[in-house]
């Protein structure tokens, strides 16, 4: 019965699939390589092939779709897509949910597994809806990891919420400085005079804050302080669960860090540098 | 010794300079022997900046103010042990300026820098050393930069006001600071001092950080965070507090404010126009960030200037030399002292031996001393 629900799955993602690459997801679970510390991780991914990457969504703004989302894990959990409407969905193991994904406007918006084992093996991706189409888009999905938090919970040890957290690991697209200059999505690399817009999600269990050295960034839009679109900013902040678009104008030529401005993440294991780095490379 | 031969190479510079026979711009060193004072008196271990003309470090370091549209060559020179930076945080600056050493240039041992922008916007901003950014910025090496306006307004088309109140929220761990060698690894710190303008407790009522307004006249406050915390401001609605920029910029839209948080690295400019006869504080809260747990709290005090004891704001502090101080400090003019720990117990009456205090022996830490006059010098004893 199990297998026949899987096939059925994979049948009906293959057919969504032919009409458009985003409209299906599988939960993946696999070992996590990008750290050094490699570990089970549960992703969001394109494919039903493990990446340790969690895949972007993308949509048209004001327009609702529909997403097929399969649960290739053998446990059951719990899915949503965190706009207004706070509603979760469960999908059992290896069974498949189709999704409506509301007209939204031009925003970042996180979806994710919000299931205690799902949230903290870090299935969570961005949605960005209407973005891409004026500008050209780069985008972070930001995480802070406790490797020991993890193991403990990919082995069904309850999490104890209660104690200190101290995350060893700070990522961009599930990279760590250096890695994240090798991710084309992460490394804004422009021509100097041209616009981008960058679209950050914060996946992780606590607040960052990057800071922009050569540049000011303008809000252009987020989930949880759209009061501060229109700011121009070069440290911003980025809640648990916010999603941001922000707008950079290369007007200087020359290689820039971006950085987490909470030093703590902007190490590896705590040995700086690393964790939450990128750069921005404007070029003639 | 160390000491001695860091002031020998400080003079050496500042000598030069005077030889030369033109004023030479301000210069800022970097040391990392310094120390700060918790208000019992601890002595702190600090890296960090200062003036050579002065000589010593400060923590933090020296607020550095521009005129808008200046074009600013900030003079370097780093005679400690280490390489150094100083990274124009808010600036904007070009990369050959912007101080991270991977993409600038370092300031290694004995080296002289200068660095150069132009102040386009006014503003609040900060700098710190970009080496070893965990390491560097958590010894103390940071310090706030304001850019006015010539008019005393905000930023063009904004609001005026009388005085800038530069304010820069901090906190250290003091096992990092006492054994910097074995500071690592970093994702772990947990700060256990929380400061404003690095001071911290019943400092924060000494007469130079207290916020005294006259009624009528705005101040702008200058808010910027170095902090690991999340800062939560707390603003009495009789101050009349009105945010009008942050980050340098002003924002689209003012608003009134009540509480706010500053994360690390970021700035907001807020005008006070509190009520006539007002006394009383802008608490501020230290959130630990990975945790969202309450970790510090310290308070701001502001007070209508009528209220103000006279003989501490007519304080014109006399500037000892030395300061800190392993073995004497000296003053200009004074012919006696009476000297107070931070206690408040008398540690020394008399005569001054040709100008000078001897402190061969004194316990580590901060002093008060008070001239005939009235006027008062704080000075800080180290070994």
């Amino acid at each position: 019965m199990r297998l026949c629900k899987s096939l059925i799955a994979i049948f009906l993602a293959l057919i969504s699939n032919c009409i458009s690459a985003q409209d299906t997801l599988w939960i993946v679970r696999g070992e996590w390589t990008h750290i050094p510390d490699s570990v089970q991780a549960i992703r969001f991914n394109s494919s039903a092939d493990w990446s340790g990457i969690n895949a972007t969504l993308s949509r048209a703004s004001d327009e609702s779709t529909s997403l097929v989302v399969v649960n290739t894990d053998s446990l059951s959990h719990t899915w949503k897509l965190h706009v207004d409407e706070e509603e979760e969905w469960a999908i059992e193991a290896f069974d498949t949910l189709t999704f409506e994904i509301p007209a939204l406007p031009i925003g970042t918006y996180l979806f994710g597994l919000t299931d205690e084992i799902g949230r903290v093996l870090g299935a969570s991706g961005q949605l960005q809806v209407g973005l891409g189409v004026e500008f050209p888009l780069f985008h972070w999905n930001l995480g802070d990891w406790s490797v020991q938090r993890m193991a403990s919970a990919n082995m069904g040890v309850p999490v104890a919420w209660e104690e200190p957290y101290v995350p060893e690991q700070f990522t961009i697209n599930e990279r760590t400085y250096p890695a994240t200059v090798d991710d084309p999505e992460a490394l804004v690399a422009m021509n100097l005079g041209d616009t981008c817009w960058i679209s950050i999600a914060n996946h992780g269990f606590m607040d960052h804050v990057f800071h922009f050295h050569g540049f000011h960034v303008i809000m252009v839009s987020s989930t949880h302080h759209p009061e501060r679109v229109g700011w121009s900013k070069d440290t911003v902040p980025i809640r648990m669960g916010e999603g941001l678009v922000v707008q950079l104008v290369a007007n200087q030529m020359g290689m820039y860090p971006v950085h987490n401005h909470n030093l703590i993440a902007v190490t590896n294991a705590g040995f700086y540098p690393g964790g939450m780095i990128t750069q921005i490379h404007v070029m003639p | 010794m160390n000491q001695f031969r860091v002031c020998l190479m400080i003079c050496a510079i500042g000598g030069a300079s005077l030889c030369s026979g033109q004023m030479a711009p301000p210069q800022l060193f970097s040391g990392m022997e310094g120390y700060t004072f918790l208000p019992d008196g601890t002595a702190i271990p600090i890296w960090g900046y200062g003036w050579v003309a002065d000589g010593y470090i400060t923590l933090p370091g020296p607020l550095l103010e521009y005129t808008q549209d200046e074009f600013v060559q900030l003079n370097f020179t780093n005679p400690s042990p280490e390489s150094h930076t100083i990274h124009l945080h808010g600036l904007d600056v070009d990369q050959a300026n912007d101080g991270v050493p991977a993409t600038s240039f370092f300031v290694v041992t004995g080296q002289e820098a200068t660095y150069e922008f132009t102040a386009d916007y006014p503003g609040t901003f900060l700098y710190h050393c970009h080496v070893t950014t965990t390491l560097h910025l958590t010894m103390g090496m940071y310090g706030m930069i304001l850019v006015n306006r010539p008019d005393m307004t905000l930023f063009e088309g904004g609001p005026s006001y009388a005085k800038n109140a530069p304010i820069l929220f901090s906190d250290l761990a003091i096992e990092t600071n006492v054994d910097a060698v074995q500071s690592f690894p970093f994702h772990d710190i947990r700060p256990d001092v929380f400061m404003v303008n690095g001071v911290s407790g019943n400092q924060l009522e000494q007469p130079d950080h207290i916020i005294d307004f006259e009624p009528g006249e705005p101040i702008a406050l200058r808010l910027g965070s170095m902090a690991y915390s999340l800062m939560r401001l707390d603003f009495p609605s009789e101050l009349n507090a009105t945010c009008y920029m942050s980050d340098g910029r002003p924002l689209p839209e003012p608003f009134d404010v009540e509480e706010m948080d500053i994360f690390p690295g970021e700035r907001f400019t807020v005008m006070i126009e509190p009520v006539e006869g007002w006394d009383g504080y802008i608490g501020c809260e230290f959130w630990n960030i990975p945790d969202q747990e309450l970790d510090g709290e310290q308070s701001i005090h502001v007070r209508d200037k009528s209220l103000s004891v006279g003989e501490w704001s007519e304080l014109i502090a006399p500037l000892g030399y030395p300061n800190p101080t392993r073995s004497s400090i000296s003053w200009n003019g004074p012919a006696s002292v009476s000297v107070f720990d931070v206690s408040g117990v008398l540690v020394f009456q008399g005569p001054l031996d040709q100008g000078q205090l001897h402190v061969n022996g004194w316990s580590t830490g901060m002093y008060t001393a008070i001239f005939p006059d009235g006027n008062r010098s704080r000075f800080s004893v180290i070994h």
